[in-house]
């Protein structure tokens, strides 16, 4: 199985990538649409900036090629930032148009309390067959200003795993091959590890 | 809710682990790469990793190699500074382990460098510092010569300059096991809306539980970690017997 990571020229990749290689995986670090080709599941890091990383993805044709990756079946994780680019608009330095895939707003925090940065609790909706694998209430490490807000009821009941900032913070969404989550799993030790292998065993469907 | 961050803070020079008082003093303390991993798997919730080797001008930038060596090994998230000075400097620090950045002396030079980083990064990866010393109860900035500028006042500067967290140290108390300054801890805190990390001065679980106490969330812990027996288990199961909300 080939995994790709994909650099969008921000990223905290050697965190990403040794979280896979500690698992026993030996990852891609993939830098343009060329090298996409023999991937067999992608993760799209965090730790960027909404419009800078919206255009660097159009830039260099990877907004096009995420698409094709998407419409192929081929799993794909989102983790913080390259979970909020599948929404369909970005609020962060501007606005900026995602993938569309989730149809979703990323919105800031309140004046009150600008930024989540520390660990919490995601609870699972039992409804999904993930319930099985993750106990519930787990705490991982979330560090964002922005979060997703669903434009319809509807996906927002299917969301797979949610936590509290103020707000509710959707945390973990599942929908066709994609797989988003708004914390670091590569940086949430133990419980993180096991939701990067279960990524890595997962067969959308 | 968010649990409260225990975060060990360590500083190292020529590849090692090093703790002073007062930023002065240096004492070789052991491995980096040993300490991250035993402090990753006592489930630390937080590391903050400094090279010194810059400020006293041994080196232009900081030690990237050891960085790799420790994302190699830690699942923990990494605060990584010392010496970073542009965006070029910051981008080996991420692309080498580091999840989010510490900037200090250089925004007094160059108060753009937040912005910069952050268009590319995302604000919450930039943390900016204050060394705060307090001479006779009054309170300036290590870096700042001309005494004059208030911390209160360059705390809410540094969060419209673009910071998503701030490091505030407290220099006179660092390393002496004295206990921190709660009072203008909790002044600071309310004068901004981003997370806050204070240290200097705690040197005992008692203290610990007086910090917290007051309602500020985030402490960086030197002393308590490096030279002493207590590790990170013990430090929340103490603060969990005493009904706090910490993360074991």
């Amino acid at each position: 199985m080939n995994i790709g990571i994909l650099d969008y020229n921000a990223c905290n990749i050697s965190s990403v990538y040794y979280s896979i290689y500690r698992l026993g995986y030996d990852p891609k670090i993939i830098k343009n649409s060329k090298e996409l080709k023999d991937i067999d599941k992608l993760i799209i890091p965090g730790v960027g900036a909404a419009k800078n990383c919206i255009d660097y993805l159009n830039q260099n044709g990877l907004f096009n090629e995420i698409q094709k990756f998407l419409a192929s079946q081929k799993p794909i994780l989102g983790i913080c930032m390259g979970f909020q680019i599948f929404a369909t608009n970005l609020h962060e330095h501007g606005l900026s148009q995602g993938l569309g895939l989730i149809d979703a707003e990323i919105i800031p925090f309140k004046k009150t309390n600008l930024f989540n940065i520390g660990w919490q609790n995601v609870e699972i909706n039992k409804k999904n067959k993930i319930f099985r694998y993750i106990e519930n209430n787990n705490s991982f490490y979330f560090c964002h200003s922005h979060y997703l807000k669903f434009n319809n009821k509807k996906d927002e009941e299917e969301c797979v795993g949610i936590s509290k900032f103020g707000t509710l913070v959707p945390s973990l969404v599942i929908k066709e091959n994609f797989m988003g989550m708004q914390f670091h799993p590569e940086k949430s030790q133990k419980n993180g590890s096991n939701l990067i292998k279960y990524f890595l065993n997962w067969s959308p469907k | 809710m968010s649990y409260l961050r225990i975060i060990p803070s360590l500083l190292i020079s020529n590849g090692k682990l090093v703790k002073g008082i007062n930023f002065k003093n240096f004492k070789n303390a052991g491995s980096p790469v040993t300490t991250v991993s035993a402090l990753d798997s006592q489930k630390a919730d937080e590391i903050f990793i400094v090279d010194t080797d810059c400020y006293n001008k041994k080196k232009l930038e900081p030690d990237y190699e050891l960085l790799k060596k420790i994302a190699e090994i830690n699942s923990t998230p990494i605060t990584f500074g010392g010496g970073i000075k542009n965006l070029i400097m910051a981008k080996k620090a991420f692309s080498s382990g580091a999840d989010k950045i510490f900037l200090n002396s250089i925004i007094f030079s160059d108060e753009e460098i937040i912005e910069t980083i952050a268009l590319q990064y995302g604000n919450q990866a930039v943390v900016a510092g204050m060394n705060i010393i307090n001479k006779n109860g009054k309170y300036f900035l290590m870096e700042d010569n001309s005494k004059a500028i208030n911390p209160i006042e360059y705390a809410k500067k540094l969060q419209k300059l673009g910071a998503g967290e701030l490091k505030i140290i407290f220099v006179n108390l660092e390393g002496t096991k004295k206990g921190i300054d709660i009072d203008y801890s909790k002044k600071i805190n309310e004068s901004v809306n981003i997370p806050c990390i204070f240290e200097g001065g705690i040197g005992n679980l008692d203290q610990l539980d007086l910090f917290f106490k007051s309602g500020l969330t985030s402490v960086g812990l030197g002393s308590l970690i490096t030279f002493s027996d207590n590790n990170i288990i013990k430090i929340k199961q103490h603060l969990l017997n005493k009904n706090f909300n910490v993360r074991i």
